[in-house]
């Protein structure tokens, strides 16, 4: 066990995060605070999940496919003890790891339907950028690099509605939803005024769209008016209430606002960015987010979100709710890992590997005994919903002939693998982005009940699909194995065995169509639409 | 004598308005004419005076759309359905037919002989009156009222030939009917299709129509006006278009589509009396005006107009055009 | 087959604001007595809605704000209705002698101009919030207005025009899935609600069954909401699938088909009507593309002609059939048109000072609330913005538009709290 003593003592809270010394690792210091709170609660965690389980979860977490049967024959017989950090480190090293997480940053950060955030967030995931350096692309991109123009369709895509645009940097960077503040203070949460509304909105109030870029100026003020009636002058003020002092500036007068409306023209005309200003109120904000103390909030922001990523539920709950009156479930857990980020150039990597490296996200989804513990505790795992893409995939791989994963000749599979991979890109739009609440619509049900186009996709009798493949075997118990593998990446139990075979049995005199249906009843079974 | 020609077109004098001026009419013996607007009104007015004073013709209550002089009296008619003969001096009502047509009146002609009024509107009959005692002399009943894709049909224009024997009717989806003057019986009929954008997939509802007709001097061919195909209806985006047809074979002589700078609706076509070159306006939020060579077949010149122009008054020796538009009356010469 | 992409989202890195097991928990707000919360619910029970959803934004002056002898008035005259006093455009004969179903609210101003937010705008009846996904009128309604178990679908959307298709919001948001509509992009059926050729009845049936089965495995010892939706969705496949008799208007008596009429627009709300005598408690039947910058009164000439007609007829058949006194009819846009009459002859986007109309259900018709200047250029009396509609509409079907729901600790009311309904218009 590599628990040293200095780690245990943390997570009791004996002490302070700043006294431990050395390397720790992310997995141990997270699963020894999550089993300390555990024991203070009296809480029996489920079970491990097995092998076939894990590799499926990480797989889909972190290169968003299904693994292959081949892949899961070699990680099910493996002896090494070493095992699963070694696939873990494999897959964290693939190309689709990378596409995978900035597919889901994308959905994260640009607005609902658009994706055009998304190769700006691959390449910078790929030259392991730090989340802080992401965010400073985003807000304050360099329009001379043609990667952080890409980024700046951060801003440029809110830009017209000034609101949007600070609740969103608010909501998605700082894990703060002030929009109730807009109107009055906020109601649920003292801290929140109107003044941290608009004082969070004054660094975003001199940005404005021109042409295809985003420009701002080094004037210009925001008022406000309070509930009362109150006409105020908004201060540019961060969440924490510290407010920036600016330089004196003066309004232009007619004649130079004229000027300057014929130069933005121009430039929009010529595709050309504006000028940045020499007092820039968006660096402010950078500036103040990324340093001193209030740097907390853009780093336990992150690592939240990451987390709920990870494990399908926060350690704060709702994920833009984090306020002092709605304190995390484990507060040293959120600011050890907070620390590690900022200490670690906020590298998304480092701590996506240790969260899936710990033992609670080994741990089955399923729980038998009497009292299922309460999601905070992060006892059971969790059964997420999948993604479009990764629904697709789980689909198109479940579908496909095993065999044609399974060549000895590793590049051949590679291709064959990213070929697949990457037809489920046009799968996905018909499938529905979850949300939290998320729920199955039966569109969907309806789709893969009646549509024609799927059922040639999915369930075609070719060689190179799974269907294909199950009409050649001489046995209903093959078929029953060789499909359940493919798609459900396990061996069958034996209550289904026993189901399946019954189901093909009656129908001797139509075997394919039997064949067909059964890989339909496994393909739309609840099992392949989550990850559990 | 100076010479009279398109190269010398020029603008002499525009006067802006709040409202749009949809139809005019030009007396021949004086200097002003008569203007129909978007007010109800009707208005005389001396546009070249040092102050043009407009002066009211009270009676419609919706935009004046036809506007005939036949001398003796001023004919208008409106989308309030009405026609009204009015005293030319005293402005004042002589005669009002209610309900001359069951539906919006879109247009007026006079004939040659200044002796039949006629009026169309979207109860897709053309009502020929006799000019002076305002009696309904003959309804010509033939085009349809409804669209293919079962929508209302309107009637946008009429015009009868020099020599006084043919009538044309021109409707939206792009259907030119001739008529026999004498007879009213129905002669023959074109199609003008490209005229005409039903998009049943993006907008589901339709644009353009034929907008203007007009015979040649000669009587034996007959000119219309449109706009061509459009790819997004809600905006007048695809180039004017004037198309000319024998009016004995069918067979069509000419096609004139415009270019970038000719955008929008021909709203008007007037041929020169030489019938070798004919003028169309037009426009969408702006306008212009097209001179085409009808020998070569080509553009000879084409000019802005200040504002989408709804119709000319063009003086006999063609040496000067009063234009009506959107919010401006406007003066050009064709005087070297 | 558009499966609505639901613009709610962000599971991944979530934007989560839901705590615990089940969707957004539903409560009636506190200060109801119980008693009067009962016979809310029952106010509720059987009612129906029906929105004409006129996409790119109708004109209200050639509609039911007219403004005759003005120069923003445009061509058409005002002509009396049977309600005294008030008149709307010529263009609508046939709506003029049925006024007295209907309420005119003249008085909307929604400030968003263009199509994109104006839609979103009055689909949601209110502003988007970056993390939390409001359900729209349609979710909001099958969820209120519908069952459980219903074999008939609870929320179907016709679309079929391409343009603004995008901007017609359905979605559930946190409501969840279950509440997203059933969306017709492709002429008056539902896709996938036919069996394919290639598997028959029983086969189609019992590979539901064996689906079933192996999902109920999965189950056992696993607790999730959107686990517990992916079987309910599955459970209401066949169902649904008996429904699709109710897309086929050739069932309908001849003469009844003929009163329609054969425009898209008429037959698609033929189907509305047998949907919502079915029992279905939302349907949104889209006429696009009314955005009339140029030719503007030759567009409405067509549209508003086919409009007048398409709704006096399902008012006339829905009074016949006893339902209009439990069907709400709504005209709706994302913002009506300029006074301004553009060169084009166009009048261009405008949500200052525009109209919305409510009919039947709980609707105090012949009414008229609220009014705009001579010009139409301003509202003069009773603004009201997309909040207090949305609120007036809930109340008509017996909703408590302060009803709230709980997304996670945060409630959430139906429209942004202290909003009041116009009651002016109401029964």
């Amino acid at each position: 066990m590599r628990l040293s003593q200095s780690i245990i003592l943390l997570a009791l809270g004996f002490v302070p995060l700043s006294m431990v010394q050395g390397e720790t690792l992310i997995q141990d210091v997270v699963d020894s605070m999550l089993d300390a709170k555990m024991q203070q609660v009296n809480i029996t965690a489920a079970p491990m999940a097995d092998d076939y389980n894990i590799l499926r979860r990480t797989t889909l977490d972190l290169i968003g496919r299904i693994p292959t049967s081949a892949e899961v024959d070699r990680y099910v017989t493996s002896e090494d003890s070493n095992k699963r950090e070694q696939m873990v480190d494999q897959l964290l090293q693939s190309p689709a790891y990378q596409k995978h997480l900035a597919y889901d940053l994308n959905l994260l950060l640009a607005p609902a339907g658009n994706n055009e955030l998304q190769n700006f967030l691959e390449q910078a995931v790929t030259q392991r950028r730090g989340w802080d350096q992401m965010f400073r692309a985003m807000l304050l991109g360099d329009y001379e690099d043609e990667l952080e123009r890409q980024a700046m369709k951060f801003v440029k895509l809110r830009v017209k509605d000034l609101d949007n645009l600070t609740n969103a940097t608010s909501s998605l960077f700082f894990g703060v939803n002030i929009s109730c503040a807009k109107c009055h203070d906020h109601p649920l949460v003292i801290e929140w005024t109107q003044a941290h509304f608009y004082g969070m909105k004054s660094f975003f109030n001199r940005s404005f769209e021109n042409g295809d870029f985003v420009g701002e100026r080094d004037y210009g003020a925001l008022q406000y008016q309070t509930t009362d009636g109150k006409q105020l002058d908004a201060q540019m003020m961060f969440l924490s209430g510290k407010v920036i002092e600016e330089p004196q500036w003066t309004s232009p007068d007619a004649e130079k606002q004229k000027a300057e409306k014929k130069q933005l023209e121009q430039l929009a005309k010529d595709k050309q960015p504006v000028p940045v200003p020499q007092y820039s109120r968006r660096a402010q904000l950078l500036d103040i987010a990324l340093n001193g103390d209030d740097r907390s909030y853009f780093s336990k922001s992150i690592v939240n979100r990451i987390w709920y990523r990870t494990f399908g539920y926060g350690l704060v709950m709702p994920l833009d709710q984090m306020h002092p009156s709605n304190p995390a479930s484990h507060p040293k857990l959120l600011d050890f890992l907070a620390q590690d980020m900022s200490d670690h150039g906020y590298d998304l990597t480092r701590l996506i590997r240790g969260l899936v490296l710990t033992q609670a996200y080994a741990r089955s989804s399923r729980y038998d005994g009497e009292n299922r513990p309460p999601q905070l505790w992060f006892a059971v795992a969790n059964v997420k919903p999948l993604t479009p893409q990764q629904y697709a995939a789980a689909l198109l791989f479940g579908a496909r002939n095993p065999s044609q994963f399974a060549s000895e000749d590793v590049l051949k599979t590679q291709a064959e693998i990213e070929s697949v991979h990457a037809q489920a890109r046009t799968l996905a739009v018909k499938f529905d982005v979850p949300s939290d609440e998320f729920q199955v619509s039966v569109d969907e049900a309806l789709l893969f009940s009646n549509d024609a186009a799927l059922e040639k996709d999915l369930l075609a009798n070719r060689a190179d699909r799974l269907i294909g493949e199950l009409m050649i075997l001489s046995t209903d118990a093959e078929v029953v194995a060789t499909a359940s593998k493919s798609i459900m990446n396990r061996p069958v139990t034996k209550q289904e065995q026993r189901v399946m075979m019954k189901y093909l049995k009656h129908r001797q005199d139509r075997r394919e169509a039997a064949v067909i249906q059964l890989v339909w009843a496994l393909l739309t079974s609840s099992e392949v639409r989550f990850n559990y | 004598m100076a010479e009279i020609g398109p190269k010398f077109f020029k603008e002499v004098k525009q006067i802006s308005r709040g409202d749009i001026l949809l139809r005019i009419s030009h007396q021949a013996s004086m200097q002003s004419v008569y203007v129909g607007s978007s007010d109800a009104k009707i208005y005389s007015v001396d546009p070249l005076a040092d102050k043009p004073e407009f002066h009211e013709f009270q009676g419609h209550t919706s935009y004046v759309m036809g506007l005939v002089d036949t001398g003796k009296h001023l004919v208008s008619g409106s989308y309030d359905r009405s026609l009204i003969w009015w005293d030319k001096e005293s402005r004042e009502i002589v005669r009002r037919v209610e309900d001359a047509h069951d539906r919006w009146i879109r247009n007026m002609f006079l004939s040659p002989d200044g002796q039949t009024v006629l009026s169309v509107g979207d109860d897709m009959v053309c009502k020929l009156w006799d000019a002076e005692s305002g009696e309904l002399v003959r309804e010509l009943v033939s085009h349809q009222k409804i669209t293919p894709n079962h929508f209302p049909n309107m009637l946008y224009a009429t015009a009868v030939s020099p020599d006084g024997k043919l009538i044309a009717t021109v409707d939206r989806i792009a259907k030119i009917k001739i008529w026999d003057f004498k007879t009213g019986e129905e002669v023959t009929e074109f199609e003008a299709p490209k005229c005409y954008t039903w998009d049943p997939q993006k907008r589901i509802h339709s644009i353009g129509g034929i907008r203007s007709v007009c015979f040649s001097p000669d009587s034996k061919s007959v000119a219309v006006g449109g706009i061509g195909p459009i790819g997004n209806i809600d905006h007048l985006e695809s180039p004017g278009r004037v198309e000319i047809f024998n009016v004995a074979s069918g067979e069509k002589t000419h096609e004139f589509e415009g270019d970038k700078k000719i955008i929008g609706l021909v709203e008007q076509i007037v041929f020169h009396p030489s019938g070798k070159w004919l003028m169309a306006v037009g426009g969408k939020e702006t306008g212009w005006v097209q001179f085409l060579d009808l020998e070569k077949k080509e553009v000879i010149r084409q000019i802005d107009a200040p504002m989408h122009v709804h119709q000319v008054a063009v003086t006999d020796d063609f040496s000067t055009v009063y234009g009506a538009g959107h919010g401006k009356l406007i003066v050009w010469s064709l005087v070297q | 087959m558009t499966l609505q992409n639901s613009f709610s989202r962000r599971r991944f890195l979530g934007q989560s604001t839901l705590v615990g097991a089940g969707a957004a928990a539903s409560v009636m707000s506190l200060d109801i007595l119980k008693s009067e919360a009962f016979s809310k619910q029952l106010k509720q029970k059987g009612k129906r809605v029906l929105l004409l959803w006129l996409a790119g934004g109708v004109s209200q002056l050639e509609t039911f704000d007219p403004k005759p002898g003005r120069l923003t008035g445009g061509p058409f005259q005002a002509i009396q209705t049977a309600v005294p006093g008030v008149e709307i455009s010529e263009l609508m004969p046939k709506m003029a002698t049925r006024l007295k179903h209907t309420a005119i609210i003249r008085s909307l101003n929604t400030k968003i101009g263009d199509h994109g937010g104006g839609a979103r705008l009055m689909h949601l009846g209110r502003r988007d919030e970056p993390n939390l996904s409001y359900p729209d009128m349609g979710s909001v309604m099958a969820r209120e207005l519908g069952r459980p178990d219903s074999k008939v679908p609870d929320y179907v959307t016709f679309y079929t025009a391409t343009e603004g298709r995008g901007n017609a919001v359905g979605q559930a948001g946190f409501l969840g899935s279950r509440y997203a509509p059933m969306f017709l992009t492709t002429g008056n059926k539902p896709q996938n609600l036919e069996r394919l050729e290639s598997i028959s009845d029983l086969d189609h049936r019992e590979r539901a069954d064996l689906r079933r089965v192996l999902s109920a495995r999965f189950t056992q010892g696993r607790v999730s909401p959107a686990l517990g939706s992916h079987n309910v969705a599955y459970g209401r496949v066949r169902g649904l699938m008996s429904s699709e008799a109710l897309f086929d208007i050739t069932r309908e008596p001849k003469s009844i088909q003929d009163k329609y009429g054969p425009s898209l627009f008429a037959q698609q709300t033929l189907v509305a009507r047998r949907l919502i005598e079915a029992g279905t408690p939302f349907v949104k039947v889209s006429r696009a593309w009314w955005d009339s910058h140029g030719q503007n009164f030759e567009t409405h000439l067509e549209m508003v002609t086919e409009l007048d007609h398409v709704m006096s007829t399902l008012l006339d058949d829905l009074q016949e059939r006893g339902l209009l006194e439990d069907t709400l009819v709504i005209t709706l846009s994302e913002f009506g048109r300029t006074p301004t009459i553009n060169g084009s002859l166009g009048r261009d986007h405008f949500a200052r000072a525009w109209s919305a109309t409510l009919s039947g259900c709980g609707i105090r018709g012949g009414t008229v609330f609220g009014s705009t200047d001579e010009d139409g250029q301003h509202v003069k009396d009773g603004e009201v913005g997309a909040a207090e509609l949305f609120a007036t509409i809930y109340a008509a079907v017996g909703i408590d538009p302060q009803h709230e729901y709980y997304v996670g600790s945060r409630p959430v009311p139906l429209v942004d709290s202290g909003t009041e309904v116009i009651s002016e218009v109401l029964a």
